[in-house]
This record gives structure tokens, sequence and C-alpha cells, in this order.
């Protein structure tokens, strides 16, 4: 039997009552099952430690929302760069992507002590984590965008005598842009990880911080909330990429 | 009459590292200015793989070659080569418009000005009224075929290479395309290279069939239409002279496949 799709206002409606039912038994089961609040707390005492310690939950959230952006930005250009450096000389490319690759084996979580380690506990070693994670999903997908072109749009512009410039701007680049965009998106949410990762190791403010902070303190509250938040951040980020590409990517 | 294209004792192909693949051996060709020539043949006997030396996207391999009277070279970068592809190479993020007066846009100084209305002119002498803002995906085959012809006009050239370019379509979308290219190459007296796999569509436009054959790739023969068309190049697709025309060159492809 077939199934009819669902109407428009049923789409917005389950999610919503999805959530809310899970939250409802959160709130309810979770005492029930006689698990301490310093262990899980409801989400009314997460939703508590929002009303209460909102001045310290911002004063976290800055220092990590600027390290993420700025890592993000960093990473993405460095690696925009590198993939047009690679994509027009095959000798770069060959002598130089192995040893990328090598260093993207390397799991962020034992790189990043290394780099605290090189460049100290301000937000420097942060945003240089950050830009890391998102440097190389986005030097494959350019790299891979920017000879998308197909063989017969290449003709097409040599017909036309066109020069390196030209090929770039009006063909390999536009080209590039979907895969570009689609790197970017997973990179708005990577550089968050990127950003509380360095916190972890070594910072006394951020919401990183604050995660092992409240950990080990048993504020299980200010951890959930410091999640909340985080992953909040994430998605405001991925919003505003997915929005910008919307408006780039406007022919589709 | 004077000479569009003239090849000597070409040879056309591939060079590899190692050795040249040599599709055509021998080739000798003369095209006049201003006529509609089809080339006709399977698929492997080098008929796209001409079309793309004489437009310079490849070298030939030996032998001679003369595009509007100078080397290929100099006649692609005096833009007098228009090419339409079996899929119509539109850039996607370009609407139709910009699609249209691309050539004006590249081509360094080499380029040509655009004239005013030109494009409006192209757009209505295709059909495409009211179509100019939407963009590639939003448009029918046919219409996007329509689009990569409108293109390679945009410029005026001397020379119009056609590559399968409605090979993809339907059969009635075809047949009206065909009539219509008919009409654009009377009002533009532009020399066209046609190339189909279509025995149809090779003879209702062309002048003259190049009759092609693969393994190796050869002409069988050229086969000259001018007697049973009418002095624009028109006939009836049901006249029986045309369709003995067809199985004649029929036979000749079986026989040498």
């Amino acid at each position: 039997m077939m199934e009819r799709p669902l109407s428009r206002q049923a789409l917005i409606v389950l999610p919503i009552m999805g959530a809310t039912l899970i939250l409802a038994a959160w709130q309810f089961l979770v005492p029930l099952a006689g698990i301490p609040a310093y262990i899980v707390p409801t989400p009314t005492t997460i939703a508590g430690v929002f009303a209460n310690q909102w001045p310290l939950l911002i004063s976290n959230l800055w220092p990590t929302l600027f390290e993420s952006i700025a890592g993000f930005v960093i990473g993405n250009s460095v690696a925009v760069l590198l993939a047009i450096i690679f994509a027009y000389s095959r000798v770069m490319q060959a002598a130089y992507f192995p040893v990328i690759l090598f260093f993207n084996t390397i799991p962020i979580l034992a790189l990043a002590p290394i780099i605290i380690l090189i460049f100290g506990l301000g937000m420097l070693p942060k945003i240089i984590i950050a830009a890391v994670i998102c440097f190389f999903p986005t030097l494959v997908n350019m790299i891979r965008g920017l000879n998308s072109a197909t063989r017969n749009e290449q003709e097409l512009l040599r017909i036309l005598s066109a020069t390196p410039w030209e090929i770039f701007w009006q063909l390999r680049f536009p080209r590039s842009l979907p895969m570009l965009f689609s790197s970017l998106r997973i990179a708005s949410t990577t550089c968050v990880i990127g950003a509380i990762v360095g916190e972890w190791i070594g910072s006394d403010k951020g919401l990183g911080a604050l995660i092992i902070q409240a950990t080990f303190n048993y504020r299980a509250g200010q951890l959930y909330a410091a999640i909340v938040l985080s992953s909040s951040m994430a998605i405001l980020l991925f919003a505003i990429v997915a929005y910008i590409e919307k408006k780039v990517i406007d022919y589709t | 009459m004077s000479i569009a294209i003239e090849c000597k004792n070409l040879d056309i192909g591939f060079r590899n590292a190692e050795s040249d693949v040599t599709i055509i051996a021998g080739l000798d060709l003369a095209i006049e200015t201003g006529e509609f020539l089809t080339i006709l043949g399977p698929s492997g006997c080098g008929k796209s793989t001409l079309l793309r030396v004489i437009a310079d996207l490849l070298g030939p391999l030996k032998g001679t070659i003369s595009v509007l009277g100078s080397d290929p070279h100099l006649a692609r970068q005096s833009r007098q080569i228009g090419f339409v592809f079996q899929d119509a190479t539109l850039l996607p993020w370009r609407n139709v418009r910009d699609n249209i007066e691309l050539p004006t846009r590249v081509g360094g100084n080499a380029r040509k000005p655009l004239p005013e209305n030109r494009t409006d002119a192209l757009i209505s002498m295709l059909g495409l009224e009211g179509l100019g803002e939407r963009f590639p995906h939003q448009l029918s085959g046919g219409q996007r075929q329509r689009v990569a012809i409108a293109r390679a006009l945009i410029e005026e050239p001397q020379l119009l290479l056609m590559d399968e370019p409605f090979g993809a379509l339907d059969e009635i979308t075809r047949d009206r395309l065909n009539n219509e290219l008919l009409a654009i190459w009377r009002r533009t007296g532009t020399t066209i290279l046609f190339v189909t796999h279509s025995i149809m569509e090779a003879v209702y436009l062309g002048q003259r069939v190049m009759v092609m054959a693969t393994n190796p790739g050869r002409v069988l023969g050229i086969v000259d239409l001018g007697e049973i068309k009418t002095a624009d190049n028109a006939c009836s697709r049901e006249d029986p002279r045309i369709i003995s025309a067809m199985a004649e060159m029929r036979v000749a492809l079986e026989a040498a496949s």
C-alpha cells in the first residue's frame, strides 16, 4: 500500500510533538528511576540554569563563538587557496597532497595538545584547532569542484579563446561553488567542535572550559546548559551558511 | 564560389605519449562557402573528431587543413567559428540571456562588442521569447538546444559546426528544429557542417551528405542532393527521390560495417 505524503502542518507539528514527548519523559522518568539530579538533571533544572546563570553562560559563549568563526574563516580560506594552487599545479599537488593526507589521519584529539604546546593557552591555539578541523574536507571538495567542469564546457571556452583568468572566473570557480558549500556546511558545525576541544585541554574561559569545570564539580545543570548552548551555536552557524548558499547558488 | 574549408591528405586522431592513434587517414575534402554539408556515420567513425580539428580543438596528425582561408588556429582566434555540442553545454548559473551573451564576455581582447538588440533578435529568431530570465534547468531539451544555437550565432560567425545537436531530442522536436535550422541557414548564409547519425536528418538538411564508415574511419562517398532539392535546399521528407537516396545510404552503411 502506498502511504500518502504528510501535509505541511503535520510536518511542522509532528517533530515538535516528538521532542515534547521526549522532554516530558525525561522530566518525569529520570527522577522515577532514582537517578540523582547531579548526574542527570531534568529539563526544568536546565532551564533554571539558563534563567539564573545567563551572564555566566553568555560570557563563556563569546570566546567560543569568536574562536569558531575565526577558525572557520581561516581554515576554509587556506583550504580554498591551496585547492586553487593544486588545481593549477599537478606538481604541487603530487608533492604536498600526500603530506596533508597524512596529517589529516592524525586524530584532532591527538593534535590538539601539540598545538596548545606550541601556541600557549590563549585564543590562538583554539582558533588553529578549529581551522584545522575545517581545512581538509574543504580542500578535497574544492579540488574536486574546480576540476568538475565537463569536457564540452572546457572546449566551449577554448573555442571562444578564453584566457586562463576567464576560464577560472567564468567556469571553474562557479562550477566549484556547490561542492564548496557542501563542505562549508559541515565545517560550520565542526569548527565549534574544534574550539571546544581546544578549550578542554587548556583554557579557563569558553564553553569547553565551562563543560570541564561543571563536570568535575558535579554541576550537571550547568554542564547541560553549556551543551545546549554550544549546539545552538553550531545550528546558528549552519543556518547562516545555508542561507548564504541559497543566495549565492540561486539558479537551481 | 570560394572555399570555406579545405583538407588535403589529412590524417586525424589523437597523439599519445608512445604513438599516434589515427582515426581517419588521407582525407581530402573541400567545402564551399555558404554550403550546408551533413556528415553521416556510425559512432567511432571520426566525424566528431573531424569537427574538433576544424574548430582547432585538436591538431591534425598529418596533411594540411585550411579554415576560412587560413590556419584553423587563426580562424578560431578571429572568432569566425560557432560550435554547437550534443548536450547544450549551457552554464547552469547563467540565465538564457547571459548564456547567449557568453561569447561576448570571454576571449580577452579578441571578443567583439555586442551590438544593441542582438540578443533580443536571436531570442525571437529562435522562438525563446519570454524565456530570457530563465535558468537552463527550467528549460526543455529543445529549448536548451535553441539557446546553444543562439549562443553560437551571436557573433555572426562565418562557419557553424554542429556535433549531433539534436541527437538527444524526441523526433517531433527534432523535425521542427531541422526546419528552423534551415530557415536560419537561408537567412544568414553561414557555412554549416552538421554531424549526425540519423540518415533522415542528414538527407533532409544537407545539400551534400558525406557518408562515413568506421574501423577504419573513412569516407564512403559524398552524395550531392542538389538535383532532388530546390535551389534553397528544400525538400519533402516524403519525396520518393529523398526516400530512395536514404535507402542507398543505408545499404552503403550496412555494406561497410
